[in-house]
């Protein structure tokens, strides 16, 4: 099924993760889980475009996937992005289950039993 | 809405992440468009695949990271938690790590079309291998032949506790049930981890020990 957007798949996205991160490896923000919430902070004044796209998209809190598919490159750039951003104080990452235990996984059940 | 953040009293906003996975064109991607609030949205995250010399005499694990696609959506479950369902890509190869999606998610759900059950051995491996807590749908497509689940479970060798049901993709009761077996599940081994650990702690070191003096624990140590 081909009805999903997709994003990183292009041939311009194949040089242009390099620049955006200034040559960074993915691996310096390996550890923020693809699930993580993350909101703004402050105004994005004075960031580069593409620091300043990722503030302006989590006006409301947004995953870091869905920041990579919105500024339509692959999870490596997003998570360099927002640790640059949460690094500087310009987002915040929010708390994911991993770190919370049983107490989330009850509340999702109340929640899906009640939706 | 107004922004999370601009209300201090408001709980912080929390998210979990839950894979389904299972062999190709099983029903992965309808799952995830079924309960979802967003169209699936597809995102290039990173696998590792572990070969073990196949073109190489000597025999060496060689290990290679490449990008696979993969499909997500999201479900809002109440205000501030939300629950993100990664489909991963149907993959058969002998070792296989899906680090950016598997890695802190809560649980997975192996979708299974019993025409081609040795599709999700892979899978099926995976998870047991990671200790990641799993159930098994059967996913119903025309002309399955309807088989007894028990039947499922041993030609996939799954463990008595882990459960087995029949689902429909396309249905979004039936995949909402599907969530709460596989939450459900979780819970109960999330619990049974607890109590564990807790049996588990060891008793109090005695604050002395005989044949050690006083004052050269730990902290305090000789010197120079
Ligand atoms: N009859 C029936 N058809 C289904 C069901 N679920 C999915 N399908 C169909 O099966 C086909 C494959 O479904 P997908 O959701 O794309 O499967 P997938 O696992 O994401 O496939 P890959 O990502 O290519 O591995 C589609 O044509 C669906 O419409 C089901 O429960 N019953
Ligand atoms: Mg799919």
């Amino acid at each position: 099924m081909e009805e999903t957007a997709t994003a990183g798949a292009s041939q311009e996205s194949f040089v242009r993760p390099y620049m955006i991160t200034g040559g960074r490896t993915v691996g310096a923000a390996g550890e923020i889980p693809i699930e993580t919430l993350v909101v703004a902070q402050r105004p994005r004044d004075g960031l580069n475009p593409d620091h300043a796209s990722v503030v302006d998209l989590c006006s409301e809190p947004l995953s870091v996937a869905e920041i990579a598919v919105h500024i339509r490159q692959p999870l490596g750039v997003a998570r360099v992005l927002v640790a640059d951003l949460t690094a500087s104080g310009h987002v915040e990452q929010y708390e994911t289950a991993a770190t919370e235990g049983a107490a989330i996984v009850r509340r999702l059940l109340d929640g899906i039993r009640s939706l | 809405m107004a922004s999370v953040h601009s209300d201090p009293t408001a709980p912080r906003p929390v998210s979990a992440k839950i894979v389904v996975s299972g062999g190709f064109g099983v029903g992965k991607t309808t799952l995830v468009g079924t309960v979802s609030e967003i169209k699936p949205l597809r995102t290039e995250a990173a696998m590792t695949t572990v070969g073990i010399g196949v073109d190489d005499a000597s025999q060496v694990e060689t290990k290679t990271t490449t990008t696979v696609a993969m499909d997500f959506g999201k479900l809002t479950v109440e205000e501030g938690l939300v629950l993100y369902l990664f489909g991963t890509p149907g993959q058969d190869r002998f070792g296989f790590m899906w680090n950016d999606v598997a890695d802190g998610a809560l649980g997975a759900i192996v979708l299974v079309d019993t025409r081609r059950l040795d599709e999700c051995y892979g899978a099926v491996d995976y998870f047991e291998s990671r200790g990641m807590p799993f159930v098994v749908a059967c996913n119903q497509f025309e002309g399955s032949p309807m088989h007894d689940l028990e039947e499922v479970r041993m030609a996939l060798d799954v463990p008595a506790n882990v459960p087995i049901f029949m689902t429909d993709a396309r249905d979004h009761r039936q995949v909402q049930n599907s969530l709460l077996h596989l939450l459900e599940y979780v819970l109960v081994e999330m619990e049974k981890q607890e109590a564990a650990a807790a049996a588990a702690v060891p008793p109090p070191e005695p604050l002395f020990t005989k044949n050690q003096p006083v004052g050269t624990g730990v902290g305090e140590g000789v010197r120079f």
